[in-house]
């Protein structure tokens, strides 16, 4: 069956008791579920029904929660260049994460995004490909590896190491990530280089890391184990679905309470509100710090803050200072705090300028947010009140996109604050964090060279470069794209995609030749004249940077088609096997680099399989949060590879950082980090601190400067100007994008080439209050045109004198913001689940993308773009066929308990 | 999206959502073989395709004037034995892809989530204009009952299973099953084939 089109199957083969079995997790979200893959070759026999007669050692019709294979759980793929069947399942064995063998309907379907070309995976890039007279045409490796590496070391040398950009995934396998970034940071040692969801290389929460947070430390066993749960910007039973089913809903059950702040009501909130014990904040968007700090100011003023944890963990006026404004480093965090408009004194510092500031009086935040202002009261109480044998409640706070990209700085700095004054951070079901987006797939193989970045404020630090706006400016003559759409996934997108048409399409320097050197002398030409050059590494030809943009592209390999390691929201690391051959010519990313690396005449890319990779790359992970190197010295202590001691820990793996009892022989992982409840003693006894095991300062204390938290403030003035502009206006709406359960971390496969999904969600779409919809006209099904001629832009570099140049309301001002138009359609959804003056879109349709509405303005501090703040006016345009047919979408609410 | 006729309510436009028994058998068909326990998917064959199709009995299940709007009857199909627990519901006037009767409202599907086979006997609801079943009990998942079950919200692995029927004067009948039944790994279990 290759159809796109969902055709419903009535039988599913099951594994024979032979078939070979390997371990795996789920290639998609951040929680990372364990998988098993049964393979066994077609054309013999498959497993029977009774219990003895199959792999899964289940009777067949099992019961609820016993093993069971769905028609999209199969599939059949070449394995030593024979097909096999594969049929991929939750591991109902696991340890682990995903208890029972559950799944979401993003892992569960995972078995469809294998290669088979009779499915709708047929499309997979196969050979690398030249574009000659306009066409991508398939080439050799060694051609299309000589050009791209010719034209880069001329680039380079011709207009400096940032004139080469690259733009990756940040999350697709420790192996490629170490590989690229040492490729593209050690060596061609550029600042134009960007992860996949920021214009530039910057920390996604700098409220956290200010404070001494790490984003992972808590483990899914602490969101349960917290009596109140505040959770912001998310609905984890959509996006970290199995952290929801299998931690939060079980706690939710027995009594724990949630505090709630999102603009949308979905089934995980609606649950919990079911079960009587949460509260909904449903806020207006970007409206998350003014609720904060009203929380905290009635925190304060009762006095429930958490005295004894700020006494011995809060720096105070002396201990911060000695971390502010000090010396000449030149890191991003000394760029933020130099600021000055976040520094406290300590604790009394930081009350006294909450309780001055005018919008944290609850009625005025009430107002902003557009909430009741009684439900902040009552956050509050749940937070913080004293119970009444005077014990505090155990709170823990989990944020993700909704709520920090937004008002990136403020929001991750009150939160921390908030956090920290109610005791949180360092202690079992007492812990802040974030929930999480994609695995935790990088390493860095180099460090930034923020030096060479041109982007510097008058008497401030240099910050990482904002690459769309070195984009923008034409100073990028090579590009190179790994794994990422790049234009549709940033802000204000249009402009974007208009540049690179004029950077590339429009540039009359086109290769009209089959010659390999023209080829090179052409793309040369064409980056000397101004243009840019595009490499592309994918795993499908992506519209448009592939196929209307790439001069080359280079097929990549991806889940199952090579080993990989990868860790989970809790750091856990696990081994992804190699299940499958790769279709085609297709390599991993980092054989890919090993090829560039060596033309270059780089050192140290002679890798002969992902194993030595993982290997070389495990010594830099050891100060970070998911610390791999241990792993390394125990298997060699046993005479094994990394990988192999990776596989034999199968679905469990371990959490990071890990540690290795030399005289044990056993090798140890970290539950939480930040743990203020262990003692050196335990530590030593348990064998963490001998020989290489690193002991770091995060493991027991705080990232900062004296292992204390930095209790911050988080002024809303630093945003409220731009909040303010963007507000809507007339008969505007706000418009907010992001995700759907159904298609989460995995809408690289999912949209276009999972009929099942597909049909669900076969365009893009926009939820829209009934209030606003019957205004308007609108009803569900209906095609709506959502337009804007106000996009704000920021353009090109700034200089500034002091520090106001850099708010909205001065670049405003001083002309550094330009106001594009933008339009996307949708099909309409009229729902009582998102808030009314709202509208809510998804986040990343490639053919309908919605980040065209938002604002394309970073903040200032962070150089995070705010992707969830954009206004639009809405019309319906006319009817979608789905009004009128029943086979695709659903206008039903996402509520319904 | 240059769609922009209305065509809801023409007699053809209706009759391309509402699956008939010819279309559903034509479904059942590419699937793979009834009998045989090899997988073949790679290579359906039309000669195992027709001996599926003739598996499904013709059930009796109730009669349309006996159907209280929104209040599903049960009835077992394809056979008595586990996972077979299945409704029919008149969805007071709700049309829906495969509805019969006049008001093309009336719609049968299985009870167990296709997530990991929880049992959503009560779990029927008419909200406004929607009919779901759901959110089902163990993990919350939500089906849209006038659009062949399609997942509202949720983690099943399919749609859930809609059982395919026919109208014969005020009798209704069971005909078939679109999409597997969870638990199962054919619907039609070896032992009622022959
Ligand atoms: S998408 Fe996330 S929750 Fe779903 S199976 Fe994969 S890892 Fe688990
Ligand atoms: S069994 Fe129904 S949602 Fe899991």
């Amino acid at each position: 069956m290759s159809s796109k089109y969902y055709l419903p199957e009535d039988k599913a083969p099951l594994p024979p008791v032979n078939a070979e079995v390997l371990t795996t997790c789920c290639d998609y979200c951040i929680v990372a579920c364990g998988y098993k893959v049964y393979r066994w070759p077609v054309g013999t026999a498959d497993g029977g029904p009774q219990a003895h007669e199959n792999a899964l050692k289940v009777s067949f019709p099992s019961g609820p929660l016993q093993a069971w294979v769905a028609p999209t759980q199969h599939n059949v793929v070449m394995h030593d260049g024979r097909p096999h069947n594969v049929v991929i399942l939750p591991d109902k064995e696991a340890q682990a994460v995903n208890l029972t063998g559950d799944s979401s309907i993003r892992g569960g379907c995972i078995a469809q995004k294998v290669y088979n070309p009779n499915k709708p995976t047929r499309d997979r890039l196969m050979s690398p490909m030249i574009r000659i007279n306009g066409t991508l045409q398939p080439v050799s490796w060694d051609m299309a590896l000589d050009v791209a590496t010719e034209v880069m070391k001329h680039v380079v040398e011709k207009h400096g190491a940032n004139a080469y950009g690259m733009k990756t995934y940040l999350y697709q396998y420790i192996e490629n990530t170490y590989a690229i970034s040492k490729f593209a940071l050690r060596h061609m040692n550029t600042a134009n280089f960007a992860f996949h969801d920021t214009p530039s290389d910057v920390t996604s929460t700098p409220g956290f890391r200010d404070a001494g947070f790490e984003n992972f430390a808590p483990s899914y066993q602490d969101w349960a184990a917290a009596e109140t749960l505040l959770i912001a910007g998310t609905d984890p039973y959509e996006t970290k679905t199995i952290l929801f089913n299998q931690f939060i809903k079980p706690a939710i059950d027995a009594g724990q309470k949630t505090v709630w702040l999102n603009v949308r009501e979905t089934a995980g909130i609606a649950y919990a509100k079911s079960r009587g014990n949460a509260l909904f904040l449903q806020i207006d968007p970007g409206t998350d710090t003014p609720v904060l700090g009203a929380i905290l100011r009635v925190i304060l003023e009762n006095g429930w803050e958490d005295k004894e944890w700020i006494e011995k963990w809060v720096n105070n006026q002396w201990a911060s200072d000695s971390g502010f404004g000090q010396g000449t480093r030149n890191t991003p965090w000394q760029w933020r705090t130099t600021w000055g408009q976040f520094q406290t004194k300590g604790f009394e510092d930081y009350k006294q300028w909450n309780l001055a500031q005018k919008e944290y009086d609850p009625k005025e935040a009430a107002k902003i947010a557009n909430i009741d202002p009684t439900d902040i009261y009552k956050a509050a109480e749940m937070l913080a009140k004293p119970k009444a044998d005077g014990s505090r409640v155990k709170a823990s706070f989990a944020i993700e996109k909704g709520f920090y990209w937004s008002n990136n700085t403020g929001n991750t700095n009150a939160v921390a604050t908030l956090a920290t004054v109610c005791g949180a951070g360092g202690r079992p079901g007492q812990m802040v964090g974030r929930l999480g987006g994609h695995q935790r797939g990088y390493q860095s193989g180099g460090a930034y060279p923020r030096n060479k970045s041109p982007q510097k404020h008058a008497g401030r630090r240099r910050q990482s470069m904002d690459c769309d706006r070195y984009f923008y400016a034409g100073h990028t003559r090579f590009a190179h794209v790994i794994g990422t759409t790049w234009i549709q996934a940033m802000c204000g997108s249009a402009g974007l995609n208009a540049k690179f048409e004029e950077q590339v399409t429009n540039n009359p320097h086109q290769v009209r030749s089959f010659d390999k050197q023209e080829i090179i002398d052409t793309l040369k030409a064409r980056a000397d004249s101004g243009g840019t050059v595009v490499l592309n590494q994918e795993i499908y030809l992506r519209d448009p940077i592939g196929s209307r943009f790439a001069d080359i592209v280079l097929p990549a390999a991806t889940w199952g088609e090579s080993d990989f390691i990868r860790a989970n929201g809790e750091r856990r690391i696990r081994l992804y096997s190699k299940f499958y051959d790769a279709p085609g010519d297709a390599k991993p990313d980092w054989w890919i680099m090993a090829e560039l690396g060596k033309r270059m005449g780089f050192d140290g890319f002679d890798w002969k399989d992902a194993n030595q990779v993982c290997e070389e790359s495990s010594r830099f992970s050891r100060t970070g949060p998911k610390a791999y190197h241990m792993l390394k010295v125990a298997a060699h202590a046993e005479g094994k590879t990394l990988h192999e001691k990776l596989r034999e820990l199968g679905t469990t793996g371990i959490q990071g950082p890990t540690f290795y009892n030399y005289k044990t022989g056993e090798l140890l992982g970290s539950k939480r980090l930040h743990d203020t409840t262990l003692t050196p003693e335990q530590m030593e006894a348990e064998g963490r601190s001998m020989a290489t095991n690193m002991v770091n300062k995060k493991g027991t204390h705080f990232n900062s400067q004296s292992g204390k938290v930095n209790i911050q403030k988080h002024p809303w003035s630093l945003f409220s100007d731009y909040w303010e502009w963007m507000k809507p206006k007339g008969d505007e709406l706000w418009h907010t994008n992001g995700r759907i359960n159904e298609v989460w971390q995995s809408g690289f496969d999912d949209v276009d080439r999972r009929a099942y999904i597909a049909q669900r969600w076969p365009e893009n779409w926009t939820e829209i209050h009934p209030d606003d919809a019957a205004a308007r006209g609108i009803e569900s099904g209906d095609q709506l045109m959502l337009y804007s001629e106000r996009v704000p832009n920021l353009r090109q570099s700034i200089k500034a004198q002091d520090d106001t140049d850099f708010s909205f309301a001065s670049r405003l001002k001083n002309g550094w913001i330009e106001l594009n138009k933008a339009a996307v359609t949708a099909v309409a959804i009229v729902t009582p689940h998102v808030k009314k003056g709202t509208l809510y879109s998804y986040y990343l349709n490639t053919n309908q993308p919605s980040n065209a509405l938002q604002g394309r303005v970073p903040d200032q501090i962070s150089g995070n773009y705010s992707f969830k703040m954009g206004v639009a006016r809405v019309k319906k345009i006319g009817e979608s066929k789905y009004k009128s047919e029943f086979r695709s979408m659903s206008f039903a609410p996402r509520n319904i308990v | 999206m240059s769609d922009l006729i209305k065509k809801d309510e023409s007699a053809a436009g209706h009759a391309q959502c509402m699956l008939n028994r010819r279309q559903f058998l034509m479904y059942t068909g590419t699937t793979a073989a009834a009998v045989s326990t090899i997988s073949l998917n790679l290579f359906p064959g039309e000669a195992q395709a027709k001996a599926r199709v003739v598996g499904y009995p013709r059930q009796h299940i109730g009669k349309l004037s006996q159907l209280k709007e929104n209040i599903p009857l049960d009835f077992n199909y394809p056979d008595e034995n586990r996972n077979s627990q299945c409704f029919v519901v008149k969805m007071d006037g709700a049309k829906a892809g495969g509805g019969v009767g006049p008001q093309r409202d009336v719609v049968a599907f299985s009870y167990l989530c296709t997530h990991q086979g929880g049992f959503m006997n009560g779990k029927y609801q008419a909200v406004g204009e929607h009919r779901v079943l759901g959110q089902c009990p163990l993990h919350l998942s939500t089906y849209d009952l006038t659009r062949h079950g399609i997942i509202v919200s949720g983690q099943a692995y399919q749609s859930i299973p809609q059982v395919l029927l026919e109208l014969d004067g005020d009798d209704i009948y069971a005909v078939g099953v679109m999409g597997l039944l969870f638990g199962r790994n054919q619907n039609l279990m070896e032992s009622q084939e022959s």
